[in-house]
């Protein structure tokens, strides 16, 4: 099997002895045919770019407001700095908005949930920059957090910033659009993502895992991510315990497909200023299987997003930005934010 | 959960670079620095998780609303927020009470006093009722870091479980090196007087449990 990996077991860690699902599911569906473009709207006509760029403002916007300097100045100050980074995409929230509007749901539901995801975002990458993690000097194309605040202050930003999102959620969604069971769906949600199933256990194997565990690695620290998103969005709008189950599976296969695609574009871009593929920092697709094998496998992961989506036809038009969100992650037709992550 | 991760993360080298914790080895020196900053990430999520998914018995709104209160107690208004003056305030020779107590109240008293708060919550207490629990829990909370501080001075490594004579190293400021260790004893008194106080008008048979806890600390010897 073209995918499968061998994966060392070590006394203290257990690895999943076969493929993560994901992938297996990707190459199942390689061969199958290619999802139906939906009667609606078709996605050329939908502009995700000024949807895309619009709803950064509004983030932006609610997350500077979030997160107002008062007394000790060095943490307001350390924890903006990572959640307020110039040329931030915002996946994560507008995945999770764009979930939301797909079941109905207004957005003023979804932005406190939103802007919590970037907070603990943030939180989850200024830990992962540390010296004793990645040991990072920049992130997002400007010096990472530790490096102008301090360890210490980097530490607690993003010990701040975890409990922050929870609270902010608490705090600004509004209880007449989203009863609390459902709130605490979300906070669960979110917890789980961060916690030692989810990006924690990604991160720990990144640095402690043997070279095959990228797979593991990158659908715990970036399909994660997605998955939550989409599914915080749904969990907001009210979806059915199905239609969860299905943003689950989309925004599992967007984040594992971005990622896939950022390695290709840097292996490409070491190759056009090296000559050669030899940078691997931590866990590459490129460098584990090829750039013929990633391209293939992002293919499939595009497939497997839309085929999720098309479960969803009574929605109309309202499932499109998630539809074009998918092409976007493959293709990057247009830049969104001043630089790359 | 979240009184563990902190102390784990206070415990790293950029932190308060501990060796020893509850009479052991601090996490990162067993299990390395990276590992012990993901361990607490993780304890941290996971408590929001267990307390969103496993609290039996009680309304949502009630969950909800502990949750928002934890989340405020540990963060930037809380828990942190005295870390980092803690941090600001090392060598300073110019610490004055104020400070001080800025850095215990939010140190020390802001877990304890999210604890009281979220257990009175769940119990049903009315907003009178959460405040003066509140602030019982906010002079216990003291009560501990003062009596912390005289037993730093006073005790072994040994009998304390952790680092003695750790502050005076560190010139950090405290309680005995501000008003001197007789002073600080009657300040003691004074907050486990305070906090009991708090308590009078609750039936005193449920209220025990509360009082023992704030005579233990003011009379604890480690």
């Amino acid at each position: 099997m073209v995918f499968s990996t061998v994966l060392t077991s070590s006394p203290q860690l257990y690895f999943p002895k076969t493929t993560s699902p994901i992938i297996q599911r990707a190459i199942r569906t390689c061969s199958a045919s290619f999802s139906t473009t939906p009667q609606r709207i078709s996605n050329s006509q939908f502009d995700l770019r000024t949807y895309w760029t619009t709803l950064i403002q509004e983030i932006n916007h609610k997350l500077d407001e979030a997160i107002p300097v008062q007394y000790p100045q060095q943490i307001y100050e350390a924890m903006r700095h990572s959640v307020l980074a110039k040329g931030v995409k915002r996946a994560p929230p507008v995945m999770c908005v764009a979930a939301c509007e797909l079941f109905g749901g207004h957005r003023l539901a979804a932005f406190p949930t939103a802007c919590a995801l970037e907070m603990v975002h943030a939180a989850s990458l200024i830990h992962d920059d540390l010296p004793c993690m990645d040991d990072d000097p920049s992130r997002r194309g400007q010096p990472s957090n530790h490096t102008i605040f301090g360890v210490d202050m980097a530490i607690l930003a993003g010990d701040a910033l975890f409990p922050l999102g929870f609270r902010h959620i608490v705090s600004h969604t509004p209880t007449d659009l989203v009863p609390e069971t459902r709130l605490l769906k979300v906070i669960a949600e979110i917890a789980r993502a961060v916690g030692s199933t989810g990006m924690a256990a990604g991160q720990f194997l990144d640095l402690e895992g043997g070279p095959n565990a990228v797979d593991f690695v990158q659908e715990k620290k970036y399909g994660e991510m997605g998955e939550c998103s989409a599914v915080c969005g749904a969990l907001l709008a009210g979806a059915s315990d199905e239609e969860i189950q299905r943003l689950r599976r989309y925004g599992r296969a967007v984040g594992v497909l971005y990622q896939v695609v950022d390695d290709m574009l840097e292996a490409k871009l070491d190759k056009d200023i090296n000559g050669d593929n030899k940078k691997n920092k931590g866990k590459s697709y490129v460098a584990a299987y090829g750039v013929e094998k990633a391209t293939e496998l992002a293919e499939d992961l595009r497939a497997q997003a839309k085929k999720e989506l098309d479960g969803l036809e009574k929605y109309g038009e309202k499932v499109v930005p998630l539809y074009s969100f998918v092409d976007y992650a493959a293709d990057r037709g247009f830049s969104v934010g001043d630089q790359a992550e | 959960m979240i009184h563990t991760m902190s102390l784990m993360h206070d415990d790293l080298p950029f932190m308060d670079n501990d060796d020893l914790r509850r009479g052991k080895p601090t996490n990162h020196k067993v299990f390395g620095e990276d590992v012990a900053v993901l361990a607490g990430d993780a304890l941290l999520a996971y408590a929001f998780e267990h307390m969103a998914v496993a609290t039996k018995g009680v309304p949502s709104e009630r969950i909800v609303r502990v949750i928002g209160e934890l989340a405020k107690c540990i963060g930037s208004e809380g828990l942190v927020a005295g870390q980092v003056v803690d941090i600001c305030s090392e060598g300073n020779a110019d610490v004055g009470l104020d400070h001080l107590e800025f850095i215990h109240i939010h140190k020390t008293a802001a877990l304890l006093e999210g604890s009281v708060v979220l257990g009175a919550i769940l119990g049903g207490a009315n907003d009178q009722e959460v405040e003066k629990l509140r602030k019982f829990a906010r002079c216990i909370g003291l009560l501990f870091q003062v009596v912390d501080d005289i037993l730093d001075v006073t005790k072994s490594s040994q009998e304390l479980g952790k680092t003695a004579g750790k502050d005076l190293l560190a010139d950090k400021t405290t309680y005995p090196k501000l008003i001197g260790i007789d002073k600080s004893r009657e300040f003691a008194a004074k907050l486990n007087r305070e906090a009991q106080e708090q308590l009078a008008e609750f039936d005193p048979e449920k209220a025990a449990p509360l009082i023992a806890l704030a005579n233990y600390i003011a009379y604890r010897d480690h």
